[in-house]
């Protein structure tokens, strides 16, 4: 993430959650936080404990962000922000809560008269390999509501869509067959369906790297009739490290109408 | 397979499906999306981490042993690269890189009292990983990056509270301390879980092969068989090794090894030189008096030679504290002491000033013994030389005083052998090497202090020895001792230059 990228990342950030940007230029953002952003990434529970504890009055913090160090004129006071600075993990982290659930209505011409528009469920997983080394994907699926059909990259086809939060006039929906948690159920088993399929070479290489260290342990314990303590916390110490297995986190997701 | 989900989500989604809270906005939604796909890790191999620290320019070789370590060593290593070529940089950067990756949640890391300042420093400046020293009303369940010194760790009730936490990579700095397998802290060590371990020594052999041999037995029991198969094939006798080349092998497949010379970088020479020195007629009369005593109580004849190499201060305190023991020869040593007490010269002094008015520049000197520093520092004071002390029981803030003054004020700066660890001089370039250490990695870590990354000027170093005393055998043991070292691990930088030439 280029400094720039991180830049107009807060700007986004801050518009779209209310909090009023004071002062900027290419390498600084000054902003005015809410109290729910402040809560969210300024690390300060004890005064806002104290803050609800006394009732008095809150005082969000007002923060500059310098954004690119190497432009930054000396006499500028701020946090000097970047990919991988705590702070950007906090907003990351905040993102992610903030952007976890939608429920969007395509923007349709409403001159074309009454238009009705079709329930589709759709969510987007992160899926990781893990064994002592790890691999991640992302899959996007979308189901329709109504007729169970299940689409791939289903975030590609809407990242270019005009949505609006409510249906517009002469606009209608149908209301889903399949209830959200059912289609969720079936986009669950499909993604399995797709791990299933894949090469899992890795998992059998790390079971390999797995037995390998087992053997040299084993080896060095080989005369041994009791076996002390620390041969099974090494043994048990191998199974956490090469041990594989699959995690599915959702990202996010939500119901769309579309036309 | 093993498949992990949470149910997280769909609780969430639940709420908004039944109008308990309001839904996200799009933008945010999407900028969520992004950020998942832009931190997302395509691969299995390759190093996450240097995204994440665009300030740290890790150097070439430290970036390509953290790959090893993850990708070869699959986590466990020893990280032996020589002093200075910032063995701290590459295991951060592999514990930044197991954090990235989710497979590290906690980790410990233990290190010498002296530098749990300086960990904590670089984990949190460097690598933004928030590392947070171990204190005794610390809740440590609650931190997942701890730091605590060797000391601590192996005693009750501290160790109790560390094998209670189940912490998934740890990292042991100065790690020759685990040399000694009938040590508290080897066995506090050998008791941990270490599903990813890392042993930080610049010296993974000090004196003989069998150091190395426990080093890894400790990181992956059996990687060199068991203690009688690794004896039977690996030594005849201690300083002689056969299958040398299999050794090597093996030790290479769990220690990454960067010396100087492979860095590309540009490093500034080590001028070593051996400086012989001779006794005046006196002070070798009292030498050869110490060898004709038959009681020396609990104190060594070797220590005595040393000592009387060193300093007739060192030495009178010795004598003095024979005194005390009840001693069958306490005549004798009366008659040493006084004669001892006699001298007017000190050879080793008179040559450690004359090198000191030449270098016309910042020394270092290194001795073994706390009276001949002080004897020292009197001695060049009367020379209008000023210098002063440091020793390893400063805590930080003095050390960083001495150091400060030693960098402003003083010319010389005269350690003992615990200053060794934990200071950097790179604004220094003589190193006198007062008294000889046996153990010739004492030597490197000495002259690791001022010849590191940063030094920008040759490094000229003075091995002080006196000819027809123990101190040419202990040249001579030296020798021996890295001779092995190079046979297992790799060629030392010149410790010492080549002594049969010189002496």
């Amino acid at each position: 993430m280029y400094p720039q990228q991180v830049h107009s990342f807060l700007r986004q950030f801050f518009t779209e959650n209310d909090c009023y940007i004071v002062g900027e230029d290419h390498h600084y953002l000054t902003v005015q936080l809410t109290v729910d952003i402040d809560k969210k990434i300024m690390n300060r529970p004890f005064y806002w404990q104290y803050v609800e504890a006394t009732n008095s009055e809150p005082n969000p913090a007002q923060v500059t962000f310098i954004t690119n160090q190497t432009a930054s004129a000396g006499s500028l006071y701020g946090e000097a922000i970047h990919f991988g600075s705590p702070r950007m993990n906090q907003l990351f982290q905040a993102t992610r809560e903030l952007g976890a659930y939608v429920q969007m209505y395509e923007k349709v011409d409403t001159a074309r008269g009454q238009v009705i528009l079709t329930p589709w469920l759709g969510v987007n997983y992160k899926v990781s390999y893990c064994c002592d080394r790890t691999k991640e994907m992302l899959y996007s699926f979308g189901i329709n509501l109504l007729t169970g059909i299940i689409k791939e990259d289903f975030y590609e086809t809407l990242y270019a869509t005009e949505f609006d939060t409510v249906p517009a006039e002469h606009v209608f929906h149908v209301q889903y067959i399949i209830k959200p948690i059912r289609g969720l159920q079936r986009l669950d088993a499909a993604i399995e369906a797709i791990i299933a399929q894949d090469d899992h070479s890795w998992a059998t290489e790390a079971k390999k790297r797995w037995q390998r260290d087992q053997r040299v342990l084993d080896y060095f314990y080989e005369d041994v009739d009791d076996k002390p303590e620390c041969y099974n916390i090494e043994k048990k110490a191998l199974e956490e490290q090469y041990d594989a297995k699959i995690k599915i986190e959702i990202i996010n997701g939500g119901l769309f109408y579309l036309y | 397979m093993k498949i992990e989900r949470s149910s997280e989500w769909e609780e969430g989604f639940i709420k908004k499906l039944d109008h308990l809270e309001k839904w996200d906005s799009w933008t945010l939604y999407k900028m969520n999306y992004d950020i998942v796909k832009m931190k997302l890790i395509t691969d299995f191999t390759g190093l996450q981490a240097t995204k994440y620290l665009p300030n740290l320019k890790p150097l070439t070789h430290q970036l390509e042993a953290a790959e090893t370590v993850i990708e070869r060593m699959n986590g466990k290593a020893i990280l032996a690269d020589e002093v200075g070529l910032g063995k701290t940089i590459e295991a951060g950067l592999i514990l930044k890189e197991y954090l990235i990756r989710g497979l590290v949640k906690r980790a410990l890391i233990l290190a010498p009292a002296s530098l749990i300042n300086q960990w904590i420093e670089e984990l949190n400046i460097k690598f933004h990983i928030p590392a947070i020293a171990y204190k005794k009303n610390v809740p440590i369940e609650r931190y997942d990056v701890l730091i605590m010194s060797m000391d601590t760790a192996k005693k009750s009730p501290h160790k109790e509270r560390i094998y209670e936490q189940d912490y998934d990579m740890i990292i042991i700095d100065e790690a020759h301390k685990l040399k000694n397998h009938k040590t508290q802290i080897y066995e506090f060590v050998q008791s941990l879980k270490k599903k990813f371990c890392l042993l930080l020594t610049a010296t993974p052999i000090q004196n003989d092969v069998f150091e190395l041999f426990y080093l890894i037995s400790l990181l992956k029991p059996g990687h060199l068989g068991n203690y009688d198969t690794f004896q039977s094939a690996f030594s005849a006798s201690k300083h002689d090794l056969e299958h040398n080349d299999y050794l090597k092998e093996l030790v290479n497949q769990v220690m990454v090894r960067n010396r100087r010379e492979d860095t590309g970088i540009e490093w500034t020479n080590r001028r070593v030189q051996i400086v012989p020195i001779k006794f005046t007629k006196e002070e070798a009369e009292v030498y050869d008096l110490l060898g004709t005593l038959q009681n020396t109580g609990s104190f060594s004849l070797i220590t005595l030679r040393k000592e009387m190499c060193s300093s007739k201060e060192a030495t009178a305190l010795t004598l003095s504290k024979m005194l005390e023991e009840d001693n069958a020869q306490s005549q004798e040593v009366e008659a040493i002491l006084a004669k001892l007490m006699a001298l007017e010269v000190n050879s080793k002094a008179n040559k450690t000033l004359e090198i000191i008015e030449q270098a016309q520049d910042k020394v270092i000197i290194f001795t073994e013994y706390r009276a001949t520093q002080i004897y020292l520092q009197w001695y060049l004071h009367s020379k209008g030389i000023t210098s002063v002390l440091f020793n390893g029981k400063f805590n930080k803030n003095k050390r960083d005083y001495m150091k400060h003054l030693f960098k402003e004020k003083a010319q010389v700066l005269i350690a003992t052998e615990a200053g060794g660890e934990g200071i950097n001089l790179q604004f220094c370039h003589h190193v006198i090497n007062y008294d000889l250490p046996w153990n010739p990695m004492k030597l490197e870590q000495r002259i690791g202090r001022v010849h590191r990354l940063g030094q920008e000027h040759d490094v000229h170093i003075y091995n002080l020895a006196i000819a027809n005393t123990i101190e040419e055998n202990i040249l001579a043991l030296l020798h021996t001792k890295i001779d092995v070292f190079e046979k297992v691990v790799g060629d030392l930088d010149a410790i010492l230059s080549n002594f049969k030439e010189s002496v």
